[in-house]
């Protein structure tokens, strides 16, 4: 029984090779399904309806179920304060109860949030709390709380107001935050709370339903305006050097200045990245007015295939710190997706906007190609200034939606920036889908304009014409001999290069994992009389197998064919108690009485429901 | 003394065949003889005991980690206690680095020795050296790679990819290549079993208790502190009992770790096969379970006295049984061992302490006698805690076990002697990554003996079954009705079944009212629920005529081991519930830590001027 600790599996050891891990960003698991379910709970929480609060501390008792002991400190204490105030507004409680239940839910949290700081000595209360930022008096009123008098109904309502803006700004709004979250930490805390005056009362959202509309505006105007403002600076620098390679190179070391106007925009982009996205794209920021590229001293090219897919250089340098800064994940999805959208509003017309817009998609795939192959940030040789990426780390996106959106704003450019998507997707669609769907978009856009980009052409423009006859004899070709296929890939391989997409090392072996699996026959033949004789013995009983041939591997456990990110996915809008007999009685959940079935209706359509939404539906149930 | 010689052994590879290698051994069986060292003192309260008849040289072993299968040609071998003879088939055998590492000791050869040349007859060509090198007291063993799909599935998994390989990098001898072929690696000594001279005492006891016709069947409870051997004890004492008899039902009482089921279980199970691997390795079904949902059970202990409860009363009081308890031994929890050996009324205790009763009072019947338990008390206790104790008063009052009779068991005492025995903390492995290893080991049954690759778990065709027929249950929390799919979805439930019929009045879920205290027919995940045709989906490895029982559905808070929910490959988009984005270094993104003891800063002065 002797022996000394530690071995492979203990967390945080290392296994084989630590230095390739190190690089990885850590996966965890967490309670909520996706992004969605966690921005609609913390708008809930936060929003000022109780109605909307009660429905996200339901989702917050499922969370606990799920963390079990792991449960984040914050959400706990965020959702016990919410529950005081929900009680407070329901009118139910006297304000002695209330009182009771502020204090309960303020002493955990200056016990709990602090004691995480506590050392082997035991330090004062009053210096953890002033190390973060917790206000004096509201360490002041857990003392009293525990030791002196019951404090009065409004200090405890204040304090628990004080206290839930406190878990917002450091917890909420800086959680599964964006790319620059865990790189300066300390910026980061400086910029919330800097820009925290910027939209104090941004969270209480107590307007009629007509100023909706108006606040959105406002909202709007007030992104417009801190992009003004980067704008601003960037000019700004590059008059004091006079020059516009000079002034590149000044733009892509960061000051001060723009970690400032960064920090704000992030700010604003945690109450709605859609708006935040929207206006990007509004005329004069990504896509320039004419007299912002003189000032930048580009000449504008009418002739779209003279940029092949690239933004000019100084632009793109004018905007890369500020791109870089905001581009996470999630955002850079929105933003793509939105690029595609007014795309496909402005498709026809020849103007800068189109061209900008296709480029902008173009140049991010490439970013993101780069970045997901695990390339190194590589200085661009045949350029005189080093060009900084636009990502930092790897940007697993949803790939689909993103091909749909990109077939939905058909142009000249599609079969193009479709290749882009085809090629950085994960898991990869299957070869010949890839190529059919190519086809395709380039049979649909032909007449949208010449395809003049060096990739396309050499493929496409030898046979204009398809038609579904000549796509399966395409395919038949290409299941009967292999060696085309493989001449196929190098051409492949070869257009990749052309387009400035590094393609990655790895890729034939994600092939022969995605593609020709051996497992999957084998799985399938081996397992098919094993499922025969299990569905003959449930004959009759509830549980059965699924007869649907679904393809399981490819959904992952959580989550099954046809269900979307919907966060109200699984609502349930009725369900039937049953107690048992011989069994013991003991504490059971009494739903509360303002919960009636009306009220969770799960969301038809499985829409999303954004922020934005949220405001909107929130406005909408106004009850007085 | 004894005449000790350097062990021979003697090995050949045989020509492999695929990828499985295979080593044959020659043992010298250590002479055992009467004497040896006189027994420590022996610790002054409890029952003292005479030396064991033969306290002896310690024989011939190889300690060792890695995995293999065993066959005994010829004399014999014990591992873990358990004595294997030429007449068994191959054993696998599992010896993680995670775990106390096994030892093969060579037994002097009991019966005559049978035809050498027949006993090899497996061997073929390496019969011949071997035969060179025999001498009639020496053990032949033959040793197998083995690869089974829970192991398999265990080692995909990347945390415990290295489970069977050692900590330390050990240099290769000719030797050692040959063993290394097989899977496994020596190692020393220390990292085996240590029997001391307090346990040696103790299992002879109870040994002679089993075997003994006229006593009636003991019931043994096995009890301490955490991290004191229990478990080790436990599997030690089964395989030297299955030597003599050909069953044992063992009860599983500690919820945290349990040596056969998934955790969060009190179970009763029939032993036929020596234990000769951690719990991951031999996960089966008891005859009697019940899922309690936690790992510990300081929340409800009134439920886990009714759980424990209801397991006890199918013990048929047959075949001998051992129980193992929780090592939760200080304040409320000694209370509830009271409880529980009042409840259970052994005939045999056996405590395990390592500061001397300084952890826990000797359980002496008398202190037993006197001492109130939790929801029981004691002889001269005037008052007894009233805290729900209706149902408790029931069972003893119903069984007529007044508080009038002391209860007569015999305490035997155990005082482990490996090092770091007994201080928290310092177990090899955390107690949760354990826990998680019992889920996967589980989870390997889903994995088809016929192929050789591992199959992700997503990718297995799950059973369905509508919400109306299965009840549901969230043990170990409240949550809001509405919301409970949220829940339930991509979890770990218990596959049980309730006497009740489910009773709807819609299509949508039966939610229960409260905790059924019901068996328990194995575990699944939920791998989906389907909200518009009013199915869950679950993949389990329960057999579908047991399955076909299961209905109600009970959540607790143990959940799936984070590596299969974070390693899902070649799946479309984000998975559910992984995410790459938290951050755990923003102030309160962690979990609830236990409080520990602050010392103040005064006492931190005191110190410097002692």
């Amino acid at each position: 029984m002797a022996g000394r600790a530690g071995l492979a599996c203990r967390p945080g050891r290392p296994g084989s090779s630590p230095a390739r891990k190190r690089l990885k960003p850590l996966r965890t698991v967490v309670a909520w399904r996706g992004r969605a379910e966690w921005d609609q709970v913390m708008v809930g929480l936060y929003c000022g309806d109780s109605r909307l609060q009660q429905e996200a501390l339901d989702r917050v008792s499922a969370w606990k179920s799920r963390y079990g002991p792991k449960m984040p400190l914050a959400v706990d204490c965020t959702a016990e304060l919410i529950r005081c105030k929900v009680l407070d507004s329901s009118g139910r409680l006297k304000s002695h109860e209330l009182i009771l239940s502020y204090g309960l839910a303020l002493v955990r949290f200056v016990n709990l949030i602090t004691e995480r700081k506590q050392k082997m000595v035991s330090i004062p209360l009053r210096q953890l709390a002033k190390e973060v930022d917790i206000p004096i008096w509201v360490v002041d009123l857990r003392h009293e709380l525990t030791h002196g008098k019951l404090p009065r109904l409004a200090l405890c309502r204040k304090g628990c107001d004080v206290v839930l803006d406190w878990l917002r700004k450091t917890y909420w709004s800086r959680q599964l935050g964006n790319n620059l979250c865990e790189e300066s930490e300390d910026e980061e805390q400086q910029g919330v709370e800097a820009s925290a005056e910027l939209d104090n009362d941004a969270w209480e959202i107590q307007t009629p339903q007509h100023e909706a509309c108006q606040k959105h505006k406002e909202f709007h105007e007030k992104v417009r305006d801190v992009l003004i403002s980067y704008k601003n600076e960037q000019f700004r620098v590059m008059q004091t050097v006079q020059s516009v390679s000079k002034s590149r190179e000044l733009w892509s070391d960061s000051s001060s200045e723009v970690d400032w106007i960064l920090a704000q925009i992030k700010d604003l982009m945690q109450e709605n990245r859609e708006a935040v996205a929207e206006a990007l794209l509004s005329d004069g920021f990504l896509i320039p007015k004419m007299d912002c590229l003189k000032m930048l001293n580009i000449k504008y090219e009418a002739n779209k295939e003279l940029w092949q897919f690239k933004i000019p250089q100084t632009f793109y340098c004018f905007w890369q710190p500020l791109l870089t800064g905001l581009l996470s994940r999630s955002f850079t999805q929105i933003l793509i997706e939105k690029m595609f959208v007014e795309l496909k509003e402005c498709s026809d017309s020849s103007e800068l906007r189109p061209q900008f817009l296709i480029n902008w998609i173009s140049e991010m795939l490439t970013g993101i190609a780069k970045v997901n192959a695990g390339k190194k940030r590589q200085q661009h040789c045949n350029k005189q200034v080093s060009v900084k990426e636009l990502f930092l780390r790897k940007v697993p996106l949803q790939w689909i939606r993103l091909t749909d959106s990109c077939l939905e704003a058909p142009c000249w450019a599609t079969p193009h920036l479709l290749q882009l998507i085809l090629t950085i997707m994960r898991p990869r669609l299957p070869r010949s889908s890839r190529k059919n769907l190519l086809y395709l978009a380039s049979v649909y856009t032909e007449g949208g304009g010449p395809l003049s980009s060096p990739g396309i052409s050499s493929d496409c423009s030898e046979q204009p014409i398809y038609t579904i006859e000549s796509l399966q004899w395409r395919a038949r070709q290409e299941n009967q001999v292999k060696n085309q296929a493989q001449t196929v890939e190098k051409q492949d391989d070869v257009l990749e290069r052309d387009d400035g997409v590094e393609e990655v090392e790895e890729e034939e072996e994600e092939e022969m994992v995605t593609e020709t699996n051996p497992l999957e026959g084998l799985a399938h033949s081996g397992n098919l009389a094993a499922i025969a004789e299990k569905r003959a013995a449930l004959q009759g009983s509830a549980w059965q197998i699924t007869a649907d041939e679904v393809q399981w591997k490819d959904f992952p456990l959580g989550k099954l064919p046809g269900q979307t990110d919907d966060p109200d996915g699984l609502m349930l809008d009725n369900y039937s108690m049953m107690s048992l007999l011989d069994q013991p009685v003991r504490d059971e959940w009494k739903p509360p009485s303002t919960n009636s079935a009306e009220l969770n209706i799960p969301a038809t359509g499985g829409l999303l429901w954004t922020q934005n939404d949220f405001h909107k539906i929130k406005s909408g149930l106004q009850l007085f | 003394g004894g005449s000790r010689r350097g062990w021979r052994r003697r090995r050949r590879r045989r020509p492999r065949r695929g990828r499985a290698g295979r080593a044959a051994a020659a043992w010298r069986g250590g002479a055992r003889r009467g004497g040896g060292r006189p027994p420590r003192p022996a610790p002054p309260p409890p029952a003292s005991r005479p030396p064991p008849p033969h306290a002896a040289l310690p024989p011939q072993a190889l300690t060792f980690t890695g995995k293999c299968r065993l066959r005994c040609l010829y004399g014999a071998v014990r591992l873990l206690g358990f004595a294997v003879a030429s007449h068994q088939p191959g054993l696998p055998v599992f010896s993680p680095a995670t775990h106390c590492a096994l030892s093969l000791e060579a037994l002097p050869a009991e019966r005559p020795p049978r035809g050498l040349r027949a006993a090899l007859s497996p061997l073929a060509e390496a019969r011949v050296k071997v035969m060179a090198r025999f001498s009639p007291e020496c053990a032949v063993v033959l040793l197998e790679h083995l690869d089974t799909p829970v192991t398999r599935f265990l080692l995909s998994h990347p945390p415990l990819s290295r489970l069977f390989e050692p900590q330390e990098e050990s240099s290769f001898t000719p030797e050692d290549a040959v063993l290394a072929s097989v899977g496994i690696v020596k190692c020393s000594s220390e990292r085996g079993l240590l029997v001391s001279e307090s346990m040696l005492v103790a299992l002879e006891e109870l040994i002679q208790a089993c075997c003994a016709e006229d006593e009636g069947v003991p019931v043994v409870l096995v009890c301490g502190p955490k991290n004191t051997g229990k478990s080790t004890f436990n599997r030690y004492l089964i395989n030297l009992l299955l030597n003599r008899l050909p069953s044992i039902e063992y009860m599983e009482c500690d919820i945290g770790q349990t040596e056969f089921t998934p955790p969060g279980c009190v179970s009763l199970s029939n032993v036929t096969e020596p234990i000769l691997g951690p719990p991951f390795t031999h996960q089966q079904m008891p005859c009697k379970m019940v899922y309690y949902g936690q790992t510990s059970c300081e929340q409800d202990t009134e439920r886990y006295l009714d759980v424990v409860k209801y397991v006890f009363s199918s013990y048929k009081k047959e075949v001998p049984l051992v129980i193992n308890t929780m090592g939760w031994v200080k304040g409320e929890g000694l209370l509830l061992l009271i409880d529980i050996i009042r409840l259970l009324s052994p005939s045999h205790i056996v405590q395990m302490d390592v500061y001397d009763w300084k952890a826990m009072a000797p359980l002496t019947p008398e202190y037993v006698h006197l001492s109130p338990g939790l929801y029981t008390k004691g002889k001269q206790q005037a008052k007894c805690k009233q805290v729900g104790a209706s149902e408790v008063e029931n069972w003893r009052s119903s069984e007529g076990e007044g508080d009038a009779s002391a209860p007569e068991y015999k305490l035997l005492y155990v005082h482990p002697e490996f090092p770091r025995a007994g201080i928290a903390g310092e177990a090899r492995v955390h107690s949760s990554i354990l826990r998680d290893m019992s889920i996967l080991g589980y989870l390997g049954q889903l994995q088809s003996p016929d192929i050789g690759a591992v199959l992700p778990l997503h990718s297995l065709v799950p059973y369905q079954v509508p919400f109306s027929a299965v009840a549901l249950r969230v043990i170990h929390s409240d949550v809001a009705p509405t919301n409970i799919m949220y829940a339930v979805n991509a979890s770990w439930v218990g596959l049980c079944r309730i006497p009740d019929e489910i009773k709807c009045e819609s299509e949508g879920p039966v939610l229960l009212t409260q905790t059924p205290v019901c068996d328990c027919l194995g575990f699944g995940i939920v791998r989906g629920v389907e909200m518009e045709r009013k199915l869950y989906h679950i993949l389990t490895p329960v057999p579908p005529e047991n399955l076909r029982q299961v209905n109600c559905l009970l959540l607790g808070n143990i959940s799936i081991p984070n590596c299969i929910l974070v390693g899902q490959q070649g799946v479309e988009g984000e998975i559910p519930y992984v995410t790459s984005d938290y951050n755990y270094s923003i102030l309160g993104s962690g979990k609830l830590k236990k409080k520990k003891h602050f010392k103040r800063r005064e006492y931190a002065f005191e110190c410097d001027y002692a």
